[in-house]
């Protein structure tokens, strides 16, 4: 009889957990949101921007194949980056301004398949 | 037996846990899909400041921009769409409506759109998700037969349990013949077997008879329940004919929402205002008419009794006439009666004798004076006489002659007017009625003492809303009530004197609560008061709230919808006509 309450006990709370899952910090110091199916992190300084890709239960994935661009809102203005995939789960790319530390935006995701899934960052 | 049931629950609750992890609620539901098939497909995205609502038809996207708070369409603002070939600006077509060529848009799939909206100051990046059905795909045929099944035994099973349950509680006479006569065939099956003789004729004739019984209750039954059922179903499974493309109408869903596409929510000037707690004053009403100002009004009497006639002008005065404070309205002659008319002759008449006389004698004494036979004194007196005679006898005169004038005590508008050419009017007598429209006040009965009556409202039987200034109450009672009363402090256009207004009045009482303005709530075909809920970018759904009056022209939802949701406050009537 034990599994059987374990189990039921721990998926529920495995179930209730992501609620509060929105927006959080994540493991290389950005902000996570969901896009899609996707998880990214975001993470801005100074004029670099990199996106780190997870999964739905935040492991990562490797980002070969994939194309993202991100707009983040600066200064009143949006500032256009272009990312590119180079290491492990991480796309990177340069703004033209730089950025502060938390900047408002969205990152949309092109996946190998050709298919897309953007994420918003308040 | 049990460990396989154990491994099969923990199993099932893992699988629970995964794609409750894999799917994570929030944000992903943002696009909900599209009501029916009659409705073109499209996504929606929304920000503190903005709701976005992009619809592709035939190649262009079509993209709606509103205020996220009030509703109101953005005119001015800047899209930008990322497409695959870069960032395109939209062209704004109408005011909150912006268009786009979209080629890439029309082949099937889950599209993401991320548009840049600047309007303003207001700057923000929305991610839209697109899912566009294959027309070809969304044919019937396409749809498994396993699922169709499935729905059909759900959908089946509580029909039928639920049907029952209404035939007995009815007392349904099929059901009643049906159970019968199964009694009855039981009954003869068992004697046909005790019989132990013809028992296959019996018995095939029975399970015969039982069968076609039942089918025919349950046949009905499947009428019935079809009859409840079909519009709902209907209504969600219209198919689009083929080819054409979707029109998108307004309509009410199954479950009560109503779906108002982004155009007709323009074309219905639909506005929300966001729902905040406060707490307000109890306002009481009372019965309450409009007044003329007392500082601001006069009446124009007569003095004495005497005959009317016109002023100058020759025009006496009509109603509606702007006069001035010291206008003369009309003359009034007084009578001179037939004795003191022969009192006057006489008195004239000595008059006329004794100025005739005191001239010769003024006239001697002039001469003499000269030559001092007469005294300087004495010729001064004669001619004082003279003097004091002469203005007698012109005071005569005057008085006979000159009528009294109706002068205007105030300026304003003549109200009322009683004066004909010709008329005697008596002493006393209120000629004219004159009232400044600009200055009204509103005279109240109230039957207790106001507390915080300074913020008043009035409200006039066509919904019009006067904002009110306290003035003033008596103590003196009348019909049991104290008179209260107040100055419109704004527009008095339209009002008249003695119109009837609602007062209400601040009490000192406060309450808690949500403040809607008195449009936004309807009243339904059953009676209960309702307001709409902004939900999502097109949708709207009906709430059933408690409310009471709280001025002219709010009321407080008391129970039934909470603080932070967006409440449509013009064309709620509109919204509920939506069938």
């Amino acid at each position: 009889m034990i599994p059987w309450r374990a189990a039921l006990f721990s998926g529920l709370l495995l179930a209730a957990a992501p609620v509060c899952a929105h927006e959080t910090a994540g493991k290389n110091g950005g902000r996570v949101t969901d896009a899609g199916k996707y998880h990214v992190e975001l993470v801005a300084k100074g004029q670099t921007v990199d996106v780190y890709l997870l999964d739905g239960s935040e492991k990562p994935l490797p980002a070969s194949g994939f194309k993202a661009s991100a707009i983040l809102i600066e200064g009143g203005k949006p500032a256009r980056v272009a990312l590119t995939p180079v290491d492990g789960n991480r796309l990177t790319g340069t703004s033209e301004v730089p950025l502060s530390t938390a900047p408002k935006g969205a990152v949309q995701l092109t996946a190998p398949d050709g298919t897309t899934a953007s994420g918003k960052f308040n | 037996m049990t460990a396989a049931l154990r491994a099969l629950a923990v199993t099932l609750a893992l699988l629970g846990a995964g794609s409750a992890l894999a799917h994570e609620g929030h944000d992903h539901g943002a696009a909900p899909p599209p009501v029916t098939k009659s409705i073109a497909p499209r996504g929606e995205a929304a920000s503190a400041a903005f709701e976005l609502v992009a619809v592709p038809r035939e190649g262009t996207l079509t993209l709606y921009l509103d205020r996220f708070q009030t509703g109101a369409p953005i005119a001015n603002a800047t899209l930008t769409v990322e497409t695959p070939t870069g960032p395109v600006t939209a062209q704004a077509a109408e005011p909150g409506i912006y268009r786009l060529p979209a080629p890439w848009l029309s082949k099937p799939g889950h599209h993401d759109l991320l548009v840049t909206v600047t309007a303003g100051s207001d700057l923000d990046v929305l991610p839209v998700a697109l899912d566009l059905s294959d027309p070809a795909a969304a044919a019937p045929a396409s749809v498994p037969a396993t699922q169709a099944i499935s729905a059909t035994v759900t959908q089946a099973l509580p029909a039928l349990t639920h049907d029952l349950k209404t035939r007995v509680s009815q007392a349904d006479p099929v059901l009643l013949t049906v159970a019968g006569g199964s009694f009855l065939l039981g009954l003869l099956v068992m004697l046909a077997l005790r019989g132990g003789r013809r028992v296959p004729v019996v018995a095939a004739l029975a399970i015969t008879a039982t069968l076609l019984l039942s089918a025919t209750a349950f046949a009905h039954g499947g009428e019935d329940h079809g009859a409840d059922e079909k519009p709902v179903q209907g209504a969600a499974l219209v198919q689009p004919a083929p080819g054409a493309a979707p029109t998108d109408l307004a309509q009410r869903l199954p479950d009560g929402s109503v779906f108002v596409p982004k155009p007709t929510q323009h074309l219905l000037g639909l506005r929300t205002v966001m729902t905040e707690v406060g707490t307000f004053h109890r306002t009481i009403g009372l019965p309450g008419r409009i007044i003329p100002n007392p500082n601001a009004s006069g009446v124009v009497q007569s003095s004495v009794g005497g005959r009317l006639s016109p002023p100058p002008s020759g025009q006496f005065p009509r109603l509606g006439t702007p006069v001035t404070k010291g206008d003369v309205l009309a003359y009034v002659t007084p009578p001179v009666a037939r004795v003191d008319i022969s009192d006057m002759r006489q008195t004239q008449g000595q008059l006329d004798q004794q100025i005739a006389t005191v001239q010769r004698r003024v006239e001697r004494y002039a001469k003499l004076a000269t030559t001092g036979a007469v005294a300087q004194v004495q010729l001064d007196e004669a001619q004082d006489e003279l003097k004091g005679l002469k203005d007698r006898r012109a005071a005569l005169d005057k008085i006979r002659m000159e009528p009294e004038a109706l002068v205007a005590p105030v300026s304003g508008v003549i109200a009322e007017a009683s004066a004909i050419a010709g008329q005697m009017a008596a002493a006393g007598q209120m000629v004219f009625q004159i009232v400044d429209p600009k200055t009204l006040w509103v005279e109240a009965l109230s039957f207790d003492a106001l507390g915080g009556a300074e913020n008043a409202t009035a409200r006039l039987a066509d919904g019009r809303t006067l904002a009110l200034t306290y003035r003033g109450s008596g103590l003196a009672d009348r019909n049991q009530a104290i008179p209260v009363q107040f100055a419109i402090s704004g527009d008095t256009n339209g009002l008249r004197v003695g119109q009837f207004v609602t007062v209400q009045a601040a009490t000192n009482t406060e309450l808690q609560g949500l403040a809607l303005p008195r449009a936004a709530v309807v009243r339904t075909g059953n009676g209960q008061d309702v307001v709409y809920e902004h939900t999502s970018a097109e949708r709207y759904a009906a709430r059933q709230v408690r409310v009471t009056p709280l001025d002219g022209n709010r009321v407080l939802v008391a129970v039934g919808i909470g603080a932070g949701k967006r409440v449509v406050t013009q064309g709620a009537e509109l919204l509920d006509q939506v069938r």
